[in-house]
């Protein structure tokens, strides 16, 4: 089954369907080709699922092939246990975006889903991307569709929020492009293994290391978003369409932290080291402060937005801790965020569609109208709100276990993170779906339709799945994590 | 799961949601079988099974354990399912849903919690307790109700996620062992301390009770009557299997009992006399727990199981009552003895018993816990154990007086209010009915419940002279006291209301020191606890923080940007277009390089 290029078809596919839609036009077609060609990225994906071999810790479905002899780059792409949920989940998201704008897209609509499959390409590439180089163009090649994306099809106040996410975007990754030359002038390469290879065996210099760090940290702490980087985010999401918020904040936020976890910790660590404090507090501050001020928020897409910034904090967190606990929960909290904060935005798209505002004084008593929509925002709060048995429950588990090993501080305040984080998620649902129905949903057929049930009941599976079944994403983790944190204590050894 | 044993608790909680699909006969009939079922299950367990964990499941790495059946799990698993089917009893004729489903997976997470052999699964089945009761308050529908649910789930999610970050340190102090036992051994570590302070607030002690009065009144009509038995029960339930013979337990639990008498004296409204009397009540278990003999634990538990069936039957007679006139508060009451006379001896049952009257349950499990106070042997061991003593038995006449006689006498005698009322529906009676049987039963048949108990032999005997004397003059005394002190023992309409009022109207200088200060401190600040130690700092720093990041973080940002903006806007000028402009610039700039290179030499 795998004698196919399965990463590189994965990748291009969605590019030729893009394609294919601008080439072909007309709105009907469109959707129908961004669906099949999304849907076959799906299932092409499958052979990755089946034949992965969780023992290895290294890349897995190498495809290499010369390219640029000069420089010593080559195209080459691969997975391993971290990146292998993102591929999928990407692929996931995808299908799933391109359902919920089936009719909520009206103008441009060729454009549109070209755009959603050129997205789909760049998350895939990026996660699957096994050199620096291939790493960045894909890097780059994510924020064209996403300023296009929020530009084009935002609400009102569009361009400033498309403009100041290109800025943020860009400053990071200027940096970060000045961090890619340094690496290669070093070492002379910029293929992950090598890399890592070098790091290990040579080693870089201690205070390079240092000012590599901050060049990355630059352009990854912008995606995550990182305090006190964060305000474009808040914008973003508010501005963007429904499928932009979903891949904002299921992929395009992952994006950064994967970078820590791809480049930044087996080939600087030293520099980790040198910077842990700094980052544990940055995380701890983005956990409580992005709390709090999610707490006042009155916009809903404002709310989750902010709640993205606490909750990717508990990521970065996780990563920092070193410990294997700590990261295995943060790739696990990756994840569940991705499909936990997707399927909010898509029940905000939904109930937006219908009702056209986005004031949370203007909904309440939705669960008299619209019972089955009702029925998948509990479990979708529940779970952001971390609830036992649902998934984010465990990855933010294994956080807080890897912040008390470290240190008892961290621990207290992601804890005091989480009650914060279930009091906005609970306020939140009190003041959407409990109480009286608001006057102003009267007349409103707010219950949502058999599309968007297919649309929302697969992320509902995995969010009760994963927290029942944590072991099916933290078993492709496991040897990869080993080897990272094992690289770690190596490194810690000498000083 | 192994195949011999099966969940009662997952068997409810997966079962309610067979009930919105049902409709008519078949939809009463599960709505019975599935407690029923569990009912089965757990005498199964008791009677067949031997002593054991059964249903491990492993999960990340760890051993779960979702039935840990011995003693003392099967002797609360046996109220705990006996009164979802008392509860389901009650409920029967509610055209609710959402209702019967949430009540079930409470009463299915109470079995979770007395069945968890782990830290990991108890805090899953405490959790989902936390978040099923809220709805039988949201239910109710009303603003009050939704806002008091809501005060009440925060308080619950705090109290969890102290349990888990507690569970988290204990787990790392123990080498990642999550079995949940006597926690002794780790005494007065952190962890320790906040999984105390997590039963705590479930048991809801005060100060971080005040959920269980704001909450419990203002639920559903047959939701109060689930919320009275399972949150704190198990609460307990899980005091008794971690904390026994913790010291400040026994001043707690005394003083807690001394503190929800009090106030289910002043209080007006029949669910909150009741709600505070269930504070009262847990003090004695509490107490008991301190002591921590084996005569104390089994009187814990014999208390528990007896309070569950009468405090039950209490809530559901003062539901009933609700139900046909729609009034909550005593003062507007009165007289319905004639209209209600089923009610009215089935609530006197409950109110007999609560009082420890004789042939009544509560008379074979308080007098337990009062009797384990001589078992005391601390420093200066007298003292203590005589002012213990003292406080419980103050509380005890203080229950009689509140629950035994006042709450019957101003709901069915007293003034005559007029009120147009009947009896209330059939299966409220049968409900009420079989729990008033328990009562008389474990009242009559007392060593049913002890041989049951964990701490086998039981060598207790209730029925001896002296303690049927000492009991029946305690009770005589108070009784008096009632009828010499009724004007002034008549509710307040606006009792818990505002205070203004009752201050002007009252004659007894006694009594006026009690609600003046006392009632100030509860109703104005404990029960204003979420206001002042929630509500108010969060969303005051919240406001602070959003202010802040819109200002400072934001604008440095769009600030950088506009100054980039403004520079090159200078910049763009240079353009000029004008050539002897830019060979001035090209002569500065040489000029300038000639200058460096000279100096750098």
């Amino acid at each position: 089954m795998t004698d196919y290029p399965i990463l590189t078809l994965m990748t291009f596919l969605p590019l030729a369907g893009a394609v294919l839609i601008l080439l072909l036009g007309g709105a009907e077609r469109a959707r129908e080709i961004a669906l099949a060609v999304s849907l076959a990225t799906l299932v092409v994906s499958a052979p990755l699922y089946w034949n992965f071999d969780k023992t290895q810790s290294g890349l897995q479905f190498v495809e290499t092939a010369e390219w640029i002899p000069g420089w010593d780059i080559a195209y080459a792409m691969g997975v391993d246990g971290i990146s292998l949920p993102f591929v999928l989940l990407a692929a996931m998201l995808s299908v799933l975006c391109v359902m919920v704008s089936w009719s909520s897209v009206r103008e441009r609509v060729p454009q549109f889903f070209a755009l959603l499959l050129l997205a789909e390409t760049a998350m895939i590439g990026l996660f699957a991307a096994a050199n620096l180089f291939l790493f960045f163009i894909f890097w780059e090649l994510m924020v064209v569709p996403m300023f296009l994306l929020i530009g084009v099809w935002g609400g009102p106040a569009r361009i400033k929020s498309a403009v100041k996410f290109l800025l943020f975007t860009l400053a990071g990754s200027v940096l970060m492009l000045v961090g890619i030359l340094g690496l290669y002038s070093t070492c002379g390469t910029l293929d992950f293994r090598a890399l890592a290879q070098f790091a290990s065996q040579t080693g870089l210099d201690h205070g390079l290391q240092n000012w590599l760090f901050v060049c990355f940290l630059a352009a990854f702490a912008v995606k995550v978003p990182m305090f006190p980087l964060h305000t474009w985010l808040p914008d973003a999401h508010t501005e963007a369409p429904t499928a932009g918020s979903v891949i904002l904040a299921g992929i395009l936020l992952k994006m950064g932290a994967y970078g820590f976890l791809r480049v930044v910790f087996p080939v600087l660590p030293n520099a980790v080291l040198v910077f842990q404090d700094t980052m544990l507090v940055l995380s701890v501050v983005a956990i409580v402060y992005g709390a709090y001020v999610t707490v006042v928020q009155t916009d809903v897409k404002r709310l989750i937005a902010y709640s993205s910034v606490s909750h990717m904090g508990f990521v970065t967190l996780g990563l920092f801790t070193l410990n294997t606990h700590g990261v295995e929960g943060a790739v696990l909290q990756m994840i569940n965020h991705g499909i936990i904060s997707g399927a909010l935005f898509l029940c905000v798209g939904m109930i937006y569609e219908r009702t056209h505002t986005r004031a949370i004084q203007d909904y309440g008593g939705v669960a008299r109208c619209a019972p089955v929509y009702a029925t998948f925002l509990t479990l979708f709060c529940l779970a952001a709100a971390g609830f036992p048995g649902l998934n984010s429950f465990v990855g933010e588990l294994l956080i807080i276990a890897g912040a008390f090993q470290n240190q008892f501080w961290l621990g207290a305040l992601a804890i005091w993170g989480v009650v914060l984080g279930t009091i906005y998620m609970f306020w939140l649902y009190y003041r959407v779906v409990m109480g009286e129905t608001n006057p102003r949903l009267e007349g409103l057929s707010l219950e949502i339709n058999a599309r968007e049930i297919a649309i929302l009941a697969p992320l509902a599976f995995l969010a009760v799945y994963l927290g029942l079944q944590p072991g099916c994403v933290l078993s492709y983790l496991h040897e990869t994590v080993g080897a990272l944190v094992h690289v770690f204590a190596a490194a810690g050894a000498t000083p | 799961m192994t195949l011999e044993w099966v969940h009662p608790g997952l068997l409810l909680i997966l079962g309610a949601w067979v009930l919105p699909f049902l409709k008519g006969g078949s939809k009463r009939a599960a709505m019975l079988l599935l407690p029923a079922a569990a009912v089965v299950v757990c005498v199964y367990s008791g009677t067949v099974l031997s002593p054991d964990n059964y249903g491990k499941i492993s999960f990340l790495g760890q051993q779960l354990v979702f039935g840990r059946v011995d003693a003392l799990s099967l002797v609360f698993s046996y109220v705990f399912s006996a009164m979802s089917l008392v509860g389901m009893i009650y409920a029967l004729h509610v055209d609710d849903d959402a209702q019967h489903v949430a009540a079930l997976t409470y009463a299915g997470g109470a079995l979770g919690v007395t069945f968890a052999g782990d830290f990991l699964s108890l805090y899953v089945f405490w959790e989902l307790m936390a978040i099923s009761s809220v709805f039988l308050v949201w239910l109710r529908r009303d603003a009050t109700a939704v806002a008091a649910g809501f005060r009440y789930l925060l308080v619950h999610v705090f109290g969890g996620l102290v349990l888990l970050a507690g569970i988290v340190l204990y787990a790392n102090a123990h080498g990642g062992s999550l079995t949940f036992d006597n926690l002794g051994d780790s005494q007065h570590s952190l962890a320790w301390t906040l999984i105390l302070v997590a039963f705590l607030v479930n048991a809801a002690a005060p100060p971080l009770g005040a959920w269980l009065p704001d909450a419990y009144p203002n639920a559903t009509v047959s939701g109060a009557v689930f919320l009275s038995a399972f949150t704190t029960k198990s609460a307990i339930y899980v005091l008794i299997r971690g904390f026994p013979g913790t010291e400040v337990l026994v001043w707690l639990g005394a003083g807690m009992a001394l503190y929800g008498m009090v106030y289910a004296v002043l209080e007006n409204d029949a669910r909150r006399v009741l709600a505070y009397d269930i504070i009262s009540q847990l003090g004695y278990m509490i107490c008991g727990i301190g002591i921590g003999t084996q005569m104390a634990l089994n009187g814990a538990t014999a208390h528990a199981f007896a309070h569950i069936f009468y405090k039950a039957l209490l809530f559901m007679s003062a539901g009933a009552v609700l139900q046909v006139t729609g009034r909550r508060k005593l003062s507007e009451m009165g007289g319905l003895y004639k209209t209600m006379p089923i009610t009215m001896g089935l609530c006197l049952v409950g109110a007999l018993s609560i009082s420890a009257v004789p042939l009544f349950s509560g008379f074979v499990s308080k007098s337990m816990v009062v009797s384990a106070t001589g078992d005391l042997d601390w420093q200066a061991s007298l003292a203590h154990r005589n002012i213990v003593f003292l406080l419980l038995t103050v509380a005890a006449s203080g229950t009689f007086l509140h629950t035994g006689l006042r709450l019957p006498y101003f709901m069915f005698f007293g003034e005559d209010a007029g009120l147009p009322a009947r009896e209330p529906a059939r299966n409220m009676l049968v409900a009420m009915g079989v729990a008033a049987t328990a009562c008389v039963l474990i009242g009559v048949a007392y060593p049913l419940l002890y041989w049951n108990l964990p701490h086998q032999p039981v060598d207790y005997h209730p029925y001896t002279a002296a303690h049927i004397t000492s009991s029946l003059g305690l009770l005589a005394f108070t009784g008096l006291g009632f009828c010499l002190l009724r004007k002034q023992l008549k509710p307040q309409p606006g009792m818990c209301v505002d205070t203004d009022w009752v201050y002007r109207r009252l004659a007894d200088p006694c009594l006026r020191v009690l609600r003046g200060p006392l009632t100030r401190f509860e109703f104005g600040f404990v029960g204003q606890i979420y206001e002042y130690v929630i509500r108010g700092p969060v969303l005051g720093v919240a406001r602070w923080l959003c202010r802040f990041d819109s200002r400072v973080v934001d604008n440095t940002a769009m600030g950088a940007g506009r100054w980039t903006q403004m520079v090159s806007g200078k910049l763009s000028t240079l353009v000029s277009g004008n050539a002897q402009h830019y060979g001035l610039i090209m002569a500065a700039g040489v000029l300038t390089l000639i200058v460096l290179a000279m100096f750098a030499r």
